[in-house]
This record gives structure tokens, sequence and C-alpha cells, in this order.
């Protein structure tokens, strides 16, 4: 398929964009991905994919973890690079894999994971890099009026002296997105821009990229939030598996569809079919009373033995300080907690929760769980090397049938034992971790985001685990921000919302991501 | 981040990877042995330059030489390589290198010596206690934290000495650095069991994987459930005692204690550990890289000295070969 790629300066290629909407069906495609595929090793995280954006629109990808929005989004924003395939610029062919080169094409890119320097002020933060000059100095005066003209144009009050790091999550958002507005880009990627967002911070955001498409601002908005995407979109592109499942416009999608579309029925079935092995009249194996910590106010449940409890909730609705309380890294302020039927002061540490018979598996795997240049081997046996050790001299021969049966129960290929933990991919990291208490078996897993960042197939093996170790009789509280996943794995969930346990949801019929969801909107108007 | 770096599904039958891409991982594999052996091959390099440079290098005295001299420094970076492999740093080694030989030399002057030995012993014991101390109670920065400390026991040393050297000539005092046991010099005989102890510890034993975990990931290591700041702790009280031991080498070989001595032990410690190939990040590392590093440094000054180079032309080209080792490791964590 011949290409012609238009030098910027031939006078057929679209000029600067002419403002306000009309006239944008003249122009070529905004971003054009062609015949696109990338792999990681035997991992295809995209397969073929095509997909059209049309100028001056607001288009979503949706689709679950791994089902390959980001690694498109990445594509275009030149952070990744593919294995095949092209993406043309408004009909330009875009030199991949080369995030200047996006920059250049008019591409500007609003992460998920924010990358604001808290140390500085939210001035320097918005306009690093791009500082506006003036005979060797930085123009302090005229970046602070540009800086409150785009506070004005976004319909936002970002306080312009602190320190970038003192703002809201939501505020540091809307401080990614002045950035990306300072060279004003032409298209504007966002990645999972509502994902800590809360719903005025949302409604901004919403407004404020109403605003910009106006302007005649192509957005690429990547999130998996269904009602957000709903709400602004016009056109709505559907991944799964690596896959372009379907583009259509807004008009024409249903909530429902776009259910089906991503979540796909057969996974949906896979989960469902291995159901609670938990007898709701099993023993509570811990019981937690008027807790308080960090955002939680007074939280009480229990979690049974064998049994899998989902910790449900908006972001920062406590989920993971809750979690960090119970395995000992947080001091609560108040709360009570029996293991067993028995009363025991709250562990003040990680070790005394662990002797307690509490163990976390923590949220952000890299920073927090893996030694990445120790084997994969060490890195599940390191909590208790001790078990394949004589007088703290390590047995090899003991240590590798240690890890090659841990391994085995969290489904991690054994031939990869011996690679470092930094050489594999994050759904292979994760088991990995799973894999370490799999091996030194806590009474109570605590599992902090269990399936963030890895890909669909590790994702469901990763749920067969957690379902398996519940089986052989440990009970797993499981915080997720992905309500899918609580309804899939989980055989009860509670809900969190304004600090205190709003909803407790069980069975089949009850828990699901659409009753999470009302249970949680319910208390927040409630309040 | 590397997260998404090579990898994806063990199982096997897809036919996705291409010609190239199995090239590449080939080309990766290589890469990666050359920079894993690179040490080695620098190590023979030398050994190899010095043989054509210097005629004399393979004479037995020439050898042993070159072993007795660098002893002390390699025991010292034993208990670097615990240090660093820990994640931490010791730039206080030096001062307790003095602290060792000075307090050997007094104690000898009016009891026996092996009495004056513990007491050293006890001396780098506590002085690495209290660098432990400073940096996990005080969560003092290892780096400023052990310049502050080294300052502190330089001078303490110097007060401790009145500023001069302390002379012994008993006999029995220089046995431990210019003695032998069945022909092998007790500097090399100490160097090699702290060698091979330590390579040990660290490979084979739970506590020096503890030490890689600690290194490599102290929040993972900590929620993992080890004790983090007792880790830390036990490897400034073994940098310690290893750079006491050092310098009641030093000081038995010369016949004094010498308040000044040990101004560069921590940068020659710290470089050889390095040049080694031990992450400076932490975490990673091997007793025989340190070994290496070791010879590295012994084999290259010796050819120095054959070319009748200045101190200071040597200390250039120490300085160039630490950096440039940093920079490879740095370089080796970029690619993957």
């Amino acid at each position: 398929m011949p290409v012609t790629s238009p030098s910027p300066d031939d006078p057929v290629s679209p000029g600067p964009l002419a403002g306000g909407g009309t006239g944008t069906a003249l122009l070529p495609p905004a971003i054009e991905l062609d015949d696109v595929t990338k792999r990681y090793g035997r991992l295809v995280a995209l397969a073929n994919a095509s997909v059209t954006v049309r100028a001056g629109s607001v288009h979503a990808f949706v689709g679950a973890n791994g089902a390959g929005k980001s690694t498109s989004l990445g594509i275009i924003a030149g952070r990744t690079t593919p294995s095949s395939g092209t993406v043309r610029v408004f009909g330009e062919e875009l030199h991949t894999g080369d995030a200047r080169a996006s920059r250049a094409a008019g591409i500007a890119t609003i992460y998920q994971e924010l990358t604001v320097i808290p140390t500085l002020s939210t001035q320097a933060n918005v306009f690093i890099g791009q500082e506006l000059r003036g005979g060797g100095l930085t123009r302090e005066r005229a970046m602070r009026n540009a800086l409150s003209e785009l506070n004005d144009r976004l319909g936002v009050r970002i306080p312009i002296d602190v320190q970038a790091g003192t703002l809201s999550l939501g505020q540091q958002q809307m401080l990614e997105i002045m950035r990306a507005l300072v060279a004003p880009p032409r298209v504007i990627l966002l990645d999972e821009p509502t994902a800590s967002l809360a719903q005025r911070e949302r409604d901004a955001l919403f407004t404020a990229v109403r605003e910009l498409n106006r302007e005649g601002v192509t957005m690429i908005f990547v999130s998996h939030q269904l009602d957000d995407v709903l709400a602004v979109c016009d056109t709505i592109t559907v991944f799964r598996d690596g896959r372009v499942i379907e583009t259509r416009p807004r008009a024409q999608w249903t909530k429902t569809d776009l259910v089906r579309g991503v979540v796909g029925q057969d996974l949906a079935a896979v989960h469902r079919g291995t159901d609670s092995a938990a007898a709701p009249t099993a023993a509570p194996r811990l019981r937690v009373e008027g807790v308080r910590v960090g955002s939680v106010r007074g939280a009480t449940f229990e979690l049974r033995e064998g049994e899998v409890l989902g910790v449900a909730g908006l972001v920062g609705s406590g989920r993971s300080s809750l979690l960090r309380a119970l395995a000992g890294d947080r001091r609560p302020s108040a709360g009570r907690i029996w293991i067993d039927g028995d009363e025991r002061p709250w562990p003040k540490t990680i070790r005394e929760a662990q002797r307690a018979g509490l163990s976390l598996l923590p949220e952000d795997r890299g920073a927090l769980g893996l030694f990445p240049g120790m084997s994969a081997a060490d890195n599940i046996l390191i909590s208790n090397i001790g078990a394949g050790a004589r007088r703290g001299i390590i047995s090899r021969r003991v240590a590798e049938r240690q890890a090659t049966d841990a391994a085995g129960r969290v489904h991690f290929d054994e031939r990869r034992l011996g690679a470092p933990a930094r050489n594999l991919s994050g759904g292979n990291q994760q088991k990995l971790l799973l894999a370490r208490w799999a091996h030194n078996p806590p009474r109570i897993l605590l599992a902090d985001e269990p399936t963030r960042g890895v890909d669909v197939g590790a994702r469901a093996e990763i749920g067969r685990t957690l379902r398996q170790l519940a089986a052989d009789g440990m009970s797993v509280l499981v915080a997720s921000s992905e309500l899918e996943e609580l309804e899939e794995l989980c055989d009860r969930a509670i809900v969190l919302a304004n600090g205190v346990v709003v909803g407790d949801l069980a069975g089949s019929g009850e828990l699901s991501a659409k009753n999470i969801l009302e249970v949680v909107f319910c208390a927040e108007r409630g309040e | 981040m590397s997260a998404e770096a090579a990898g994806g599904a063990g199982t096997a039958g897809e036919p996705v990877g291409t010609r190239s891409a199995t090239a590449d991982a080939q080309g990766r594999r290589v890469a990666d042995f050359l920079t894993k052996y690179a040490v080695v091959a620098l190590l023979a390099a030398l050994v190899i330059a010095s043989s054509i440079v210097n005629h004399g290098f393979w004479d037995g005295a020439n050898l042993k030489n070159i072993l007795i001299q660098s002893s002390p420094i390699a025991i010292v970076s034993v208990g670097m390589t615990f240090v660093i492999i820990a994640g931490m740093f010791d730039l206080s080694v030096g001062a307790i290198y003095a602290a060792g030989g000075v307090t050997f030399a007094n104690i000898a002057l009016g009891a026996p010596i092996g009495t004056a030995a513990l007491v050293a012993i006890a001396v780098g014991l506590g002085l690495g206690l209290a660098n432990g101390a400073v940096v996990t109670l005080l969560r003092v920065n290892p780096f400023i934290a052990t310049i502050g400390t080294g300052a502190a026991f330089g001078g303490l040393v110097l007060i401790y000495s009145h500023s001069n050297p302390i002379f012994v000539d008993k006999g029995g005092f220089q046995k431990l650095g210019l003695g032998s046991f069945h022909g092998l010099p007790w500097p090399v005989l100490i160097a090699i069991v702290t060698f091979v102890v330590g390579a040990f510890v660290l490979s084979r034993t739970v506590y020096g994987r503890y030490l890689h975990a600690v290194g490599g990931n102290r929040e993972a290591a900590r929620l993992a459930g080890l004790r983090v700041n007792w880790l830390h702790v036990s490897v400034f009280v073994l940098v310690g005692v290893c750079a006491a031991v050092g310098g009641m080498i030093v000081a038995s070989q010369l016949s004094v204690g010498q308040p000044t001595l040990g101004a560069d032990v921590a940068l020659q410690s710290f470089a050889v550990v390095i040049i080694g190939g031990t992450s400076v990040y932490g975490g990673e590392g091997a007793m025989w890289r340190t070994l290496c590093g070791v010879l590295i440094l012994a084999v290259m000054t010796n050819l120095f000295n054959s070319l009748a180079w200045d101190a200071a032309r040597q200390a250039v080209a120490e300085g160039v070969v630490l950096v440039g080792a940093v920079a490879l490791d740095s370089l080796r964590r970029r690619r993957t």
C-alpha cells in the first residue's frame, strides 16, 4: 500500500488548524493506525490494529486491562515502538518510537501516572521544559499571566505559587493538562484521566475537554470508565485481548453493548465457573471493628475462612489504607481486631502482622514488592528463606524444590525461575509476588490491586490462583479499583464510601459492578 | 517500566518470535555474558600487559609482594562488598582503619599482643555500630553520615594518640604483618579466609540473601517482613571490624600505629568493589567480583610502579577506572 507523505510545507497538506470545528471534515484524519502490531517477546500486546480518528473528534479507546488501548496510545505518543505497521498524523507518516517526533507532529500526552514534580511550584511545573524566555532569562510575569489565562480557559482555579505536591490529585491532573496546552497541540491523548478524580474535578475536566474540542483540538481518551466515555466522546473504539473489536459513533453504542464488547462473554463465563467454596456459615477468620485510618473513619467487617472478600470504593475511599493498616504498615487511630475469635492488639509493624497471620501483596509491585536484580526463585523464597535452610545455610536443592513448587501453584513458568525479576513481564512479576505468599502462606492475604497492569492471560491466572488459595483455606481480602474484577473474583464485597462500609454484597445475583456503583453513588448523594 | 520488557507467558508453540527477534535475543545473551565477565577480561589483559612490560612480574618475590601489599585493602573490601550490596556506603572506613592500627599499637605497649588485637577489633566493631546507629536510628543518608562520622572518628584517633605515631618495638608485634604460616604470609592468609567466608555468607546463607534483598529494594524488603534496620547495622559492624583488622596489619608491618593512616582506604575499597562489577545501587554483586577488583588494582599499581609512574599519575588512572566501572554498571541497567 503506497503511502504518500507530503512534506510539511507541501501546499496540499493542511496548515494550522482553523479553530471552531467547522471545516474539519475536509482535513485528513487526525490519527490513522494502519495494521499496527506490538509484541513483547511472545506476548502480543496489539495485533493488526487499524483505527481512524477523525480530526476534531473526541475519540475513546475502551477496553479492559491489557486490551491494547494503552499500547495504542503509547505508539501514537512515541513512547512505544510498534513491531510493524504505520501511523499517520493528519495524513503524514509518523516516525514511530520517537516521542519528540510525536510532539513535533502536534501530539500532546497526558499520562495516567502524574509527572508532577512535587517540590516545584505550579507555575514551574506547567512550564517545565517550555519556559517562556527573553534574553536568556525566564519571563516569570508572562508565564504567570499565561497560567491565569489557562485557569480561566479551563474554568478552574489552581493556585499558582504553591508547591505542586500540596495540590489535590485532581488539581495535579489539571496541571498536566495545562502543561499540554502551553504549546497548543492539535491532538491530545488522555490516558485514564479520570481514574483518580472526584466527581467535581471530573466535571471540570469534561468541561475543559469540550472547550478544547470546540477550539478544534482532537482528543483521544483512553479509559475503562464507560460512563465517562459515554458522557464526553463522540466516537468509541473497543479493544479486547490486543485487538480492535469495533469502532462506532457514540450514538450507535449502548452501555450494554460496550460492556459486552469490553468484557467478551467468553471471559466472563470462565470466572463465574469456579464459584464460592466458602460456606456463608464458616467461622470468621478476621473481624475488624471501628477502624479509622486515612480516609476510613470507622469501618467494621468480617472475613470468613476460605473466603475471597472484595473491598470496593472510589479512589480515595481508603481501600489501600485499610489493607496497609491490617498489614501493620500504617497505624490506625482507632480500631479493634479479632483473629479466629480472639481479640488482639492492632499489629504495629509488618512483622507483628505477619506473626498474626496477615501478609500484604502490595499495590505497586515495582516499588514495593520486587527485588529486581534477584532471581525469580529468590523473589519467591525471600520472606521465608529459612524454611529451606539449616543453621542459616541455604540448601540449593531444597530451595529449588520449594521455588518450583510455589511457582507451580501460581502458574508461573518454572523454566524462568533463574531469570532476574526485572526481565519478566508485569503479569509474571505479579505471579512471583503471589508465589511468595503461596510459599509462606498467611492465614489472611491482603491483596492490593492484584492485577493492575497485567495482561489478560495473567490476570485470569492470578484470579484462579487467589481462588485456589482460598479453596485451600486461606482468607483473602482483595482491594481493587476494577469493579468487574471484584465481580468475577470475590465471594462477597464490602463497599467503602465516606469512610465507612456502606454496602455488603454477596452472591452472583447481588455482587455486580453495577450494584457496587449504585451503592457508592447512593452513599455519596446521601452525604 | 521494565515490567513490559521481554518475556510474556511462557507457553510454547506460538510461532510469534521471528528470526530477527531470536537473533536479537542471542545478541543480548552475548552482550550479557560479555558485561558479566568483562572484569575477568580486564584482569587478564592487565596480567598479560604486566608480563610483557615487566619481565620480573612472574617472580615469586614480586607476586608475594603484590599479595601482601593488597591484603589490608582486600580485607576492608570484603566488608565493603557487604555494605554496598545492602545498599549502603561507608566512607568512614579510613578512620576506622587508623583507629584499629593505633589502638593495636597503643594497647600492645602495655599488654599482651592478643589482648591488643581483641581491643582493636572491638573498637572497629564499636565504631561500625555507631555508624549503623546514625544511619538507621537518626535516618541520615549513609553517604553524608559516614563522611561526618569519619571526620569524628579521625579526630578521636588524633586525640587518643596525641597526634603522634605510636612506635612499638616489641617482639611479636610484627608477626601479624610480616610473619607467615607454613610459608603463607599472615596478611594473605587472613585475606583469603575473609574472602572465602565472605563469599560463602553472601551467596549461600539466609543472611546473605536478605542483604541482597534490602539492597535491591528496601521498601519491598520491609513489606516482606525483613528486619531492615538490623541488616543495615550488621553490615556497618562487619566493615568496621574488617577495617580495624586491615589497620592492625599495616601497623604491624610498619611497627607503628600511625594516626594519619588510611586516607585513601575508603576510595580504594569502594573502587575495587565497583570495578569488580558489584552494583553501586545495591542488591547485586558477588565476592568473586571484589576479588577481581582487588587483583586489578594490585596488578595495576604493580604495573605502574614498574613503569616508574608517580603516585599522582596512578591516582588519575585509578579514578578513570573507577568512573569507567560505574558507567558500565549504569549502562547495563539502561539496557534492561
